[in-house]
Protein backbone atom coordinates (compact mmCIF):
# COMPACT_ATOMS: atom_id res chain seq x y z
CA UNK A 1 0.00 0.00 0.00
CA UNK A 2 2.95 2.30 0.09
CA UNK A 3 2.33 5.15 -2.23
CA UNK A 4 5.34 7.09 -4.01
CA UNK A 5 6.36 10.33 -2.21
CA UNK A 6 4.90 12.88 -4.66
CA UNK A 7 1.58 11.47 -5.36
CA UNK A 8 0.33 14.48 -5.34
CA UNK A 9 1.67 15.50 -9.13
CA UNK A 10 -0.89 12.88 -10.29
CA UNK A 11 -3.97 12.94 -11.15
CA UNK A 12 -6.85 12.50 -8.81
CA UNK A 13 -8.47 9.40 -8.06
CA UNK A 14 -12.25 9.11 -8.14
CA UNK A 15 -13.43 6.52 -5.21
CA UNK A 16 -15.34 9.29 -2.54
CA UNK A 17 -14.89 7.47 1.07
CA UNK A 18 -16.14 10.61 2.27
CA UNK A 19 -18.52 13.55 0.87
CA UNK A 20 -19.75 16.50 1.50
CA UNK A 21 -22.40 17.77 -0.09
CA UNK A 22 -23.57 21.53 0.16
CA UNK A 23 -23.71 21.30 4.27
CA UNK A 24 -24.80 24.42 5.75
CA UNK A 25 -25.52 24.60 9.79
CA UNK A 26 -25.74 27.48 11.99
CA UNK A 27 -25.23 28.39 16.04
CA UNK A 28 -28.19 29.95 16.46
CA UNK A 29 -28.46 32.40 14.07
CA UNK A 30 -24.84 32.62 13.25
CA UNK A 31 -24.22 30.58 10.19
CA UNK A 32 -21.39 28.53 10.58
CA UNK A 33 -21.20 26.10 7.13
CA UNK A 34 -22.56 27.48 4.25
CA UNK A 35 -23.20 25.23 1.20
CA UNK A 36 -19.45 23.96 1.84
CA UNK A 37 -18.70 21.10 -0.46
CA UNK A 38 -15.75 18.53 -1.38
CA UNK A 39 -14.77 15.32 -1.52
CA UNK A 40 -12.06 13.13 0.22
CA UNK A 41 -11.13 10.18 -1.76
CA UNK A 42 -10.00 6.24 -0.29
CA UNK A 43 -5.88 6.78 0.14
CA UNK A 44 -6.06 10.96 -0.18
CA UNK A 45 -4.78 13.12 2.12
CA UNK A 46 -7.21 16.47 1.93
CA UNK A 47 -5.97 19.10 3.96
CA UNK A 48 -8.34 21.74 4.92
CA UNK A 49 -6.78 25.21 5.50
CA UNK A 50 -8.08 28.84 5.81
CA UNK A 51 -8.60 31.50 9.00
CA UNK A 52 -9.65 30.78 12.61
CA UNK A 53 -13.58 30.53 12.85
CA UNK A 54 -14.01 29.71 9.15
CA UNK A 55 -15.58 26.47 9.67
CA UNK A 56 -12.62 23.93 9.35
CA UNK A 57 -12.72 22.24 12.79
CA UNK A 58 -16.52 22.23 12.59
CA UNK A 59 -16.99 20.31 8.86
CA UNK A 60 -15.25 17.81 11.18
CA UNK A 61 -17.27 17.49 13.89
CA UNK A 62 -20.15 17.51 11.70
CA UNK A 63 -18.50 14.39 9.71
CA UNK A 64 -18.42 12.64 13.10
CA UNK A 65 -21.98 13.14 13.79
CA UNK A 66 -21.16 15.01 16.99
CA UNK A 67 -22.61 18.15 15.77
CA UNK A 68 -26.03 18.21 13.29
CA UNK A 69 -26.22 19.88 10.04
CA UNK A 70 -28.99 22.15 8.60
CA UNK A 71 -29.29 21.32 5.04
CA UNK A 72 -27.12 19.43 2.97
CA UNK A 73 -25.56 15.84 3.25
CA UNK A 74 -22.20 14.15 4.63
CA UNK A 75 -21.81 10.92 3.30
CA UNK A 76 -19.30 8.40 4.52
CA UNK A 77 -18.89 5.08 2.79
CA UNK A 78 -22.09 5.15 1.51
CA UNK A 79 -23.83 5.76 4.29
CA UNK A 80 -25.24 9.43 4.84
CA UNK A 81 -24.24 10.55 8.51
CA UNK A 82 -27.12 12.31 9.09
CA UNK A 83 -29.82 10.43 8.22
CA UNK A 84 -31.90 9.13 11.31
CA UNK A 85 -30.62 5.35 10.93
CA UNK A 86 -27.51 5.64 10.43
CA UNK A 87 -25.40 3.83 13.51
CA UNK A 88 -23.69 6.57 14.49
CA UNK A 89 -21.60 4.54 16.78
CA UNK A 90 -20.64 2.12 14.08
CA UNK A 91 -19.92 5.08 11.49
CA UNK A 92 -17.26 6.50 14.10
CA UNK A 93 -15.36 3.00 14.55
CA UNK A 94 -14.47 3.22 11.22
CA UNK A 95 -13.43 7.56 11.53
CA UNK A 96 -10.64 7.80 13.83
CA UNK A 97 -10.80 11.74 14.94
CA UNK A 98 -7.71 13.50 16.51
CA UNK A 99 -7.68 16.87 18.25
CA UNK A 100 -5.61 19.81 19.27
CA UNK A 101 -5.86 19.22 23.02
CA UNK A 102 -5.23 15.26 22.51
CA UNK A 103 -7.99 14.54 25.03
CA UNK A 104 -6.28 11.54 26.08
CA UNK A 105 -7.76 9.79 29.29
CA UNK A 106 -6.09 11.14 32.34
CA UNK A 107 -6.52 8.68 34.97
CA UNK A 108 -5.86 5.81 32.35
CA UNK A 109 -1.77 5.04 31.46
CA UNK A 110 -0.73 5.22 27.54
CA UNK A 111 -1.41 1.49 26.85
CA UNK A 112 -4.73 1.49 28.79
CA UNK A 113 -5.90 4.98 26.55
CA UNK A 114 -5.55 2.66 23.68
CA UNK A 115 -6.41 -0.17 24.73
CA UNK A 116 -9.86 1.38 26.09
CA UNK A 117 -12.17 0.87 23.15
CA UNK A 118 -11.05 -2.06 21.73
CA UNK A 119 -12.13 -3.93 24.96
CA UNK A 120 -14.92 -1.54 25.80
CA UNK A 121 -16.81 -1.00 22.02
CA UNK A 122 -14.97 -4.23 19.93
CA UNK A 123 -14.98 -6.15 23.11
CA UNK A 124 -11.91 -8.17 22.01
CA UNK A 125 -10.26 -10.05 25.06
CA UNK A 126 -7.60 -7.74 27.49
CA UNK A 127 -4.74 -9.50 26.76
CA UNK A 128 -5.23 -9.72 22.46
CA UNK A 129 -6.23 -5.53 23.08
CA UNK A 130 -2.99 -5.34 25.14
CA UNK A 131 -0.93 -6.76 22.53
CA UNK A 132 -2.81 -4.44 19.33
CA UNK A 133 -2.09 -1.52 21.83
CA UNK A 134 1.41 -2.36 22.00
CA UNK A 135 2.07 -2.70 18.26
CA UNK A 136 -0.11 0.56 17.57
CA UNK A 137 2.39 2.41 20.43
CA UNK A 138 5.69 0.59 18.35
CA UNK A 139 4.09 2.61 15.43
CA UNK A 140 3.80 6.20 16.71
CA UNK A 141 7.37 4.68 18.77
CA UNK A 142 6.35 5.43 22.05
CA UNK A 143 6.00 2.16 23.10
CA UNK A 144 8.58 2.87 25.81
CA UNK A 145 5.73 4.90 27.24
CA UNK A 146 3.28 2.52 27.89
CA UNK A 147 3.29 2.44 31.37
CA UNK A 148 3.14 6.16 32.32
CA UNK A 149 0.61 8.23 32.56
CA UNK A 150 -0.23 11.47 30.17
CA UNK A 151 0.35 13.91 32.44
CA UNK A 152 4.33 12.80 32.27
CA UNK A 153 4.21 12.77 28.27
CA UNK A 154 5.19 16.19 26.21
CA UNK A 155 2.46 17.10 24.04
CA UNK A 156 4.24 15.81 21.26
CA UNK A 157 4.16 12.28 22.62
CA UNK A 158 0.80 12.39 23.92
CA UNK A 159 -0.70 13.82 20.36
CA UNK A 160 1.48 10.39 18.99
CA UNK A 161 -0.38 8.48 21.81
CA UNK A 162 -4.01 9.94 20.60
CA UNK A 163 -3.28 8.92 16.99
CA UNK A 164 -2.22 5.35 18.06
CA UNK A 165 -5.66 5.36 20.19
CA UNK A 166 -7.64 6.24 16.96
CA UNK A 167 -5.65 3.92 14.87
CA UNK A 168 -5.75 0.85 17.10
CA UNK A 169 -9.91 0.53 15.74
CA UNK A 170 -8.51 0.25 12.57
CA UNK A 171 -9.94 3.26 11.26
CA UNK A 172 -11.05 3.54 7.06
CA UNK A 173 -10.70 7.26 7.74
CA UNK A 174 -8.47 9.73 10.06
CA UNK A 175 -9.93 12.85 11.22
CA UNK A 176 -7.32 15.65 12.66
CA UNK A 177 -8.17 18.56 13.80
CA UNK A 178 -5.23 20.97 14.34
CA UNK A 179 -3.14 18.25 15.50
CA UNK A 180 0.13 20.71 16.04
CA UNK A 181 -1.53 24.07 17.08
CA UNK A 182 -1.64 23.52 20.51
CA UNK A 183 2.26 21.93 20.54
CA UNK A 184 5.47 23.37 21.64
CA UNK A 185 7.36 23.88 18.07
CA UNK A 186 10.09 21.60 19.01
CA UNK A 187 7.41 18.99 19.33
CA UNK A 188 5.90 19.81 16.11
CA UNK A 189 7.79 17.90 14.25
CA UNK A 190 7.41 14.10 15.65
CA UNK A 191 3.76 14.42 15.01
CA UNK A 192 3.57 15.28 11.41
CA UNK A 193 6.26 12.67 11.17
CA UNK A 194 4.17 10.53 12.03
CA UNK A 195 1.07 11.84 10.19
CA UNK A 196 3.16 11.44 7.00
CA UNK A 197 4.42 8.31 7.56
CA UNK A 198 0.36 7.17 7.69
CA UNK A 199 -0.03 9.00 4.02
CA UNK A 200 2.35 7.35 3.13
CA UNK A 201 1.07 3.76 4.32
CA UNK A 202 -2.16 4.74 2.04
CA UNK A 203 -4.27 6.32 4.92
CA UNK A 204 -6.87 8.00 4.26
CA UNK A 205 -6.41 11.94 5.88
CA UNK A 206 -8.70 14.73 6.36
CA UNK A 207 -6.43 17.20 8.51
CA UNK A 208 -7.11 20.78 9.35
CA UNK A 209 -4.14 22.38 9.80
CA UNK A 210 -2.12 25.97 9.60
CA UNK A 211 1.18 23.79 8.92
CA UNK A 212 1.29 24.75 5.15
CA UNK A 213 4.37 23.11 4.37
CA UNK A 214 2.56 19.87 5.76
CA UNK A 215 -0.26 20.72 3.33
CA UNK A 216 2.07 21.78 0.30
CA UNK A 217 4.42 18.22 1.02
CA UNK A 218 1.72 15.71 1.89
CA UNK A 219 -1.49 16.80 0.58
CA UNK A 220 -3.23 15.49 -2.78
CA UNK A 221 -5.57 17.96 -2.48
CA UNK A 222 -6.08 21.08 -0.41
CA UNK A 223 -9.42 22.51 0.71
CA UNK A 224 -9.75 26.31 1.51
CA UNK A 225 -12.29 27.31 3.83
CA UNK A 226 -13.58 31.32 4.78
CA UNK A 227 -16.38 32.23 6.00
CA UNK A 228 -18.11 29.05 6.52
CA UNK A 229 -17.60 27.78 3.01
CA UNK A 230 -14.94 26.32 0.38
CA UNK A 231 -13.50 28.93 -1.62
CA UNK A 232 -10.96 27.16 -3.70
CA UNK A 233 -9.97 23.62 -3.78
CA UNK A 234 -7.37 22.39 -6.00
CA UNK A 235 -4.34 19.91 -5.79
CA UNK A 236 -1.20 22.20 -3.64
CA UNK A 237 0.61 23.15 -6.28
CA UNK A 238 -1.91 24.80 -7.84
CA UNK A 239 -3.63 26.67 -4.52
CA UNK A 240 -0.03 27.38 -3.09
CA UNK A 241 1.35 28.45 -6.27
CA UNK A 242 -1.42 29.98 -8.34
CA UNK A 243 -4.63 30.60 -6.18
CA UNK A 244 -6.88 31.81 -8.27
CA UNK A 245 -9.36 33.68 -5.46
CA UNK A 246 -8.36 36.60 -3.98
CA UNK A 247 -9.37 36.05 -0.36
CA UNK A 248 -6.92 32.45 -0.45
CA UNK A 249 -4.15 34.69 -1.73
CA UNK A 250 -4.54 37.52 1.14
CA UNK A 251 -4.68 34.21 3.58
CA UNK A 252 -1.53 32.56 2.38
CA UNK A 253 0.26 35.82 1.97
CA UNK A 254 -0.79 36.79 6.05
CA UNK A 255 0.61 33.73 7.15
CA UNK A 256 3.78 34.56 5.49
CA UNK A 257 3.15 37.50 7.19
CA UNK A 258 2.48 36.15 10.54
CA UNK A 259 4.35 33.36 10.50
CA UNK A 260 5.50 33.71 14.57
CA UNK A 261 1.99 34.45 16.11
CA UNK A 262 0.05 31.97 14.06
CA UNK A 263 0.14 29.37 16.91
CA UNK A 264 -1.63 31.83 19.15
CA UNK A 265 -4.41 32.97 16.88
CA UNK A 266 -4.95 29.32 16.39
CA UNK A 267 -5.99 28.73 20.14
CA UNK A 268 -8.41 31.19 20.39
CA UNK A 269 -10.67 29.40 17.88
CA UNK B 1 -12.66 20.43 93.07
CA UNK B 2 -12.42 16.37 93.84
CA UNK B 3 -11.79 14.59 90.26
CA UNK B 4 -12.30 10.99 90.25
CA UNK B 5 -10.91 9.68 87.12
CA UNK B 6 -11.03 6.00 88.05
CA UNK B 7 -14.99 6.08 86.61
CA UNK B 8 -14.23 6.40 83.04
CA UNK B 9 -11.89 3.23 83.45
CA UNK B 10 -14.90 1.48 85.31
CA UNK B 11 -16.56 1.96 82.37
CA UNK B 12 -14.54 1.51 79.68
CA UNK B 13 -16.76 -1.28 78.44
CA UNK B 14 -19.11 0.77 78.04
CA UNK B 15 -17.35 3.82 75.72
CA UNK B 16 -15.94 0.70 73.87
CA UNK B 17 -19.26 0.09 72.78
CA UNK B 18 -20.69 3.42 72.48
CA UNK B 19 -17.11 4.33 70.28
CA UNK B 20 -18.19 0.98 67.76
CA UNK B 21 -22.05 2.16 67.57
CA UNK B 22 -20.26 5.33 66.45
CA UNK B 23 -17.97 3.26 63.83
CA UNK B 24 -20.64 1.42 62.57
CA UNK B 25 -23.08 4.16 62.34
CA UNK B 26 -20.86 6.23 60.34
CA UNK B 27 -19.39 3.26 57.88
CA UNK B 28 -23.11 2.34 57.39
CA UNK B 29 -24.27 5.85 56.76
CA UNK B 30 -21.45 5.99 54.52
CA UNK B 31 -21.90 3.25 52.16
CA UNK B 32 -25.38 4.49 52.02
CA UNK B 33 -24.60 7.69 51.15
CA UNK B 34 -22.19 7.55 48.52
CA UNK B 35 -24.58 5.43 45.79
CA UNK B 36 -27.32 7.58 46.93
CA UNK B 37 -25.63 11.03 46.41
CA UNK B 38 -24.17 9.55 42.93
CA UNK B 39 -27.75 8.65 42.21
CA UNK B 40 -29.33 11.80 43.52
CA UNK B 41 -26.86 13.79 41.51
CA UNK B 42 -27.28 11.65 38.26
CA UNK B 43 -30.90 12.42 38.39
CA UNK B 44 -30.29 16.11 39.03
CA UNK B 45 -28.33 15.97 35.40
CA UNK B 46 -30.98 14.37 33.97
CA UNK B 47 -32.07 15.65 30.54
CA UNK B 48 -35.48 15.41 31.84
CA UNK B 49 -37.02 18.09 33.27
CA UNK B 50 -39.04 17.19 36.14
CA UNK B 51 -36.99 14.22 37.17
CA UNK B 52 -34.35 16.80 37.70
CA UNK B 53 -36.91 19.40 39.56
CA UNK B 54 -37.16 16.35 42.33
CA UNK B 55 -33.82 15.38 42.46
CA UNK B 56 -32.97 19.11 43.00
CA UNK B 57 -35.84 19.90 45.61
CA UNK B 58 -34.74 16.59 48.08
CA UNK B 59 -31.29 17.99 47.91
CA UNK B 60 -32.08 21.69 48.53
CA UNK B 61 -34.30 19.78 51.35
CA UNK B 62 -31.71 17.97 53.35
CA UNK B 63 -28.91 20.81 52.57
CA UNK B 64 -31.27 23.75 54.08
CA UNK B 65 -32.70 22.33 57.15
CA UNK B 66 -30.57 21.08 60.48
CA UNK B 67 -29.56 17.39 60.42
CA UNK B 68 -31.04 17.11 64.11
CA UNK B 69 -34.55 18.38 62.41
CA UNK B 70 -34.63 15.19 59.83
CA UNK B 71 -33.55 12.75 62.49
CA UNK B 72 -36.79 13.94 65.09
CA UNK B 73 -38.50 13.65 61.74
CA UNK B 74 -37.71 10.26 61.14
CA UNK B 75 -38.03 9.28 64.57
CA UNK B 76 -41.37 10.86 65.64
CA UNK B 77 -43.18 12.11 61.96
CA UNK B 78 -42.42 8.33 60.15
CA UNK B 79 -43.99 6.46 62.73
CA UNK B 80 -47.14 8.86 63.47
CA UNK B 81 -48.00 9.92 60.05
CA UNK B 82 -47.07 7.21 58.08
CA UNK B 83 -46.97 4.38 60.51
CA UNK B 84 -43.50 3.67 59.50
CA UNK B 85 -41.72 1.76 62.54
CA UNK B 86 -38.44 0.69 62.47
CA UNK B 87 -35.86 0.34 64.95
CA UNK B 88 -33.90 2.55 66.38
CA UNK B 89 -30.71 2.48 64.70
CA UNK B 90 -32.20 2.17 61.33
CA UNK B 91 -34.37 5.49 61.96
CA UNK B 92 -30.81 6.88 62.59
CA UNK B 93 -29.21 5.72 59.58
CA UNK B 94 -32.08 7.18 57.67
CA UNK B 95 -31.98 10.50 58.82
CA UNK B 96 -27.92 10.45 58.47
CA UNK B 97 -27.50 8.85 55.21
CA UNK B 98 -30.55 11.15 53.41
CA UNK B 99 -29.03 14.23 54.60
CA UNK B 100 -25.52 13.24 53.68
CA UNK B 101 -26.50 11.36 50.27
CA UNK B 102 -27.92 15.33 49.65
CA UNK B 103 -24.29 16.32 50.58
CA UNK B 104 -22.72 14.08 48.22
CA UNK B 105 -25.00 14.46 45.35
CA UNK B 106 -23.89 18.12 45.44
CA UNK B 107 -20.08 16.95 45.75
CA UNK B 108 -20.56 14.62 42.28
CA UNK B 109 -22.42 16.60 40.28
CA UNK B 110 -19.50 19.22 40.62
CA UNK B 111 -17.05 16.62 40.20
CA UNK B 112 -19.22 15.15 37.30
CA UNK B 113 -19.72 19.01 35.96
CA UNK B 114 -15.99 19.14 36.36
CA UNK B 115 -14.58 17.15 33.41
CA UNK B 116 -14.29 18.70 30.20
CA UNK B 117 -16.85 17.95 26.90
CA UNK B 118 -13.34 17.25 25.21
CA UNK B 119 -12.98 13.90 26.96
CA UNK B 120 -16.87 13.20 26.10
CA UNK B 121 -16.54 13.67 22.16
CA UNK B 122 -13.09 11.93 22.39
CA UNK B 123 -15.20 8.86 23.82
CA UNK B 124 -17.99 9.17 21.25
CA UNK B 125 -15.72 9.69 18.16
CA UNK B 126 -14.40 6.27 19.22
CA UNK B 127 -17.34 4.74 19.47
CA UNK B 128 -18.18 4.32 22.89
CA UNK B 129 -21.96 5.02 23.75
CA UNK B 130 -22.79 7.41 25.93
CA UNK B 131 -23.23 4.94 28.98
CA UNK B 132 -19.88 3.94 28.52
CA UNK B 133 -18.43 7.19 28.00
CA UNK B 134 -19.90 7.68 31.41
CA UNK B 135 -18.29 4.44 33.66
CA UNK B 136 -15.58 4.46 32.03
CA UNK B 137 -13.88 8.12 31.35
CA UNK B 138 -16.14 10.35 32.89
CA UNK B 139 -16.81 8.82 36.23
CA UNK B 140 -13.30 7.62 37.03
CA UNK B 141 -11.96 11.37 36.49
CA UNK B 142 -14.86 13.11 38.99
CA UNK B 143 -14.45 10.29 41.95
CA UNK B 144 -10.44 11.30 41.65
CA UNK B 145 -11.34 14.80 41.86
CA UNK B 146 -14.07 14.84 44.63
CA UNK B 147 -12.22 12.30 46.73
CA UNK B 148 -10.89 15.14 49.33
CA UNK B 149 -14.76 16.58 49.60
CA UNK B 150 -15.55 13.41 50.05
CA UNK B 151 -13.57 12.75 52.94
CA UNK B 152 -13.94 15.52 54.65
CA UNK B 153 -17.49 15.09 54.65
CA UNK B 154 -16.74 11.81 56.26
CA UNK B 155 -15.10 13.62 58.96
CA UNK B 156 -17.86 15.57 59.46
CA UNK B 157 -20.15 12.49 59.63
CA UNK B 158 -18.35 11.09 61.83
CA UNK B 159 -18.81 13.90 64.59
CA UNK B 160 -22.26 14.47 63.50
CA UNK B 161 -23.35 10.68 64.37
CA UNK B 162 -23.55 12.22 67.62
CA UNK B 163 -26.81 13.88 66.86
CA UNK B 164 -28.73 10.72 66.74
CA UNK B 165 -27.98 10.11 70.58
CA UNK B 166 -31.25 12.19 70.86
CA UNK B 167 -33.63 9.41 69.93
CA UNK B 168 -31.47 7.38 72.44
CA UNK B 169 -29.03 5.32 70.06
CA UNK B 170 -26.03 3.93 72.14
CA UNK B 171 -23.50 5.89 70.41
CA UNK B 172 -20.62 7.05 72.19
CA UNK B 173 -22.15 10.55 73.12
CA UNK B 174 -25.87 8.71 74.43
CA UNK B 175 -23.38 6.24 76.10
CA UNK B 176 -21.07 9.48 77.79
CA UNK B 177 -24.17 11.64 78.40
CA UNK B 178 -26.19 8.60 79.87
CA UNK B 179 -22.93 7.67 82.50
CA UNK B 180 -22.68 10.98 83.60
CA UNK B 181 -26.24 11.35 84.59
CA UNK B 182 -25.51 8.04 86.37
CA UNK B 183 -22.49 9.26 88.31
CA UNK B 184 -22.78 13.36 88.48
CA UNK B 185 -19.18 12.81 86.98
CA UNK B 186 -19.76 15.31 84.38
CA UNK B 187 -16.47 16.54 84.08
CA UNK B 188 -14.57 13.46 83.90
CA UNK B 189 -17.27 12.18 81.23
CA UNK B 190 -16.79 14.98 79.19
CA UNK B 191 -13.24 15.13 78.96
CA UNK B 192 -13.31 11.48 78.81
CA UNK B 193 -16.01 11.88 75.75
CA UNK B 194 -14.01 14.09 73.61
CA UNK B 195 -10.85 12.42 74.16
CA UNK B 196 -11.81 9.20 72.73
CA UNK B 197 -13.84 11.50 70.20
CA UNK B 198 -10.09 12.91 69.48
CA UNK B 199 -8.45 10.02 69.29
CA UNK B 200 -10.33 8.61 66.80
CA UNK B 201 -11.38 11.44 64.75
CA UNK B 202 -7.52 12.97 64.48
CA UNK B 203 -6.30 10.23 62.20
CA UNK B 204 -9.43 10.55 59.77
CA UNK B 205 -8.87 14.66 59.40
CA UNK B 206 -4.60 13.44 58.71
CA UNK B 207 -6.10 11.02 56.56
CA UNK B 208 -8.53 13.15 54.53
CA UNK B 209 -5.76 16.09 54.28
CA UNK B 210 -3.33 13.03 52.59
CA UNK B 211 -6.45 12.62 50.37
CA UNK B 212 -6.05 16.29 49.74
CA UNK B 213 -2.28 16.26 48.62
CA UNK B 214 -2.34 12.65 46.80
CA UNK B 215 -5.38 13.45 45.04
CA UNK B 216 -5.11 17.59 44.01
CA UNK B 217 -6.17 18.25 40.23
CA UNK B 218 -3.32 18.54 38.15
CA UNK B 219 -3.73 19.56 34.64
Amino acid sequence: MTKPPHTNATRRKNEPLLKFESVSKYYGKTLALRDASFCVNRNEVVCIIGPSGSGKSTILRCATGLETIDAGQIVFGGLTVHAENTDLRLLRQRMGMVYQSFELFPHLTVIRNVALALVVVRTMNKNAALIRSEEMLERVGLIEKANEYPANLSGGQQQRVAIARALAMEPDLMLFDEPTSALDPETIGEVLTVMKRLAEEGMTMVVVTHEMDFARRVADWVVVFDEGTVIEQGPPKQIFDAPAVARTKGFLSHLGWHDDTESESNNSQ
Amino acid sequence: MNLDWSVVWDHRRQFLDGALMTILLTVVTMSLALPGGLLLALLRLSPLRPVRLCATAFVEFFRATPLILQIYWAFYVLPATFDIRLPDFATGVIGLSLNVSAFNSETFRAGIISVRQGQTNAGLALGLSKTQVFIYIILPQAIMRVLPALANTWVSLFKDTSLVSTIAIAELSYVSLQIRARTFRFLEMLTAMAAIYWIMGYPQAKLADWIHRRFKVQE
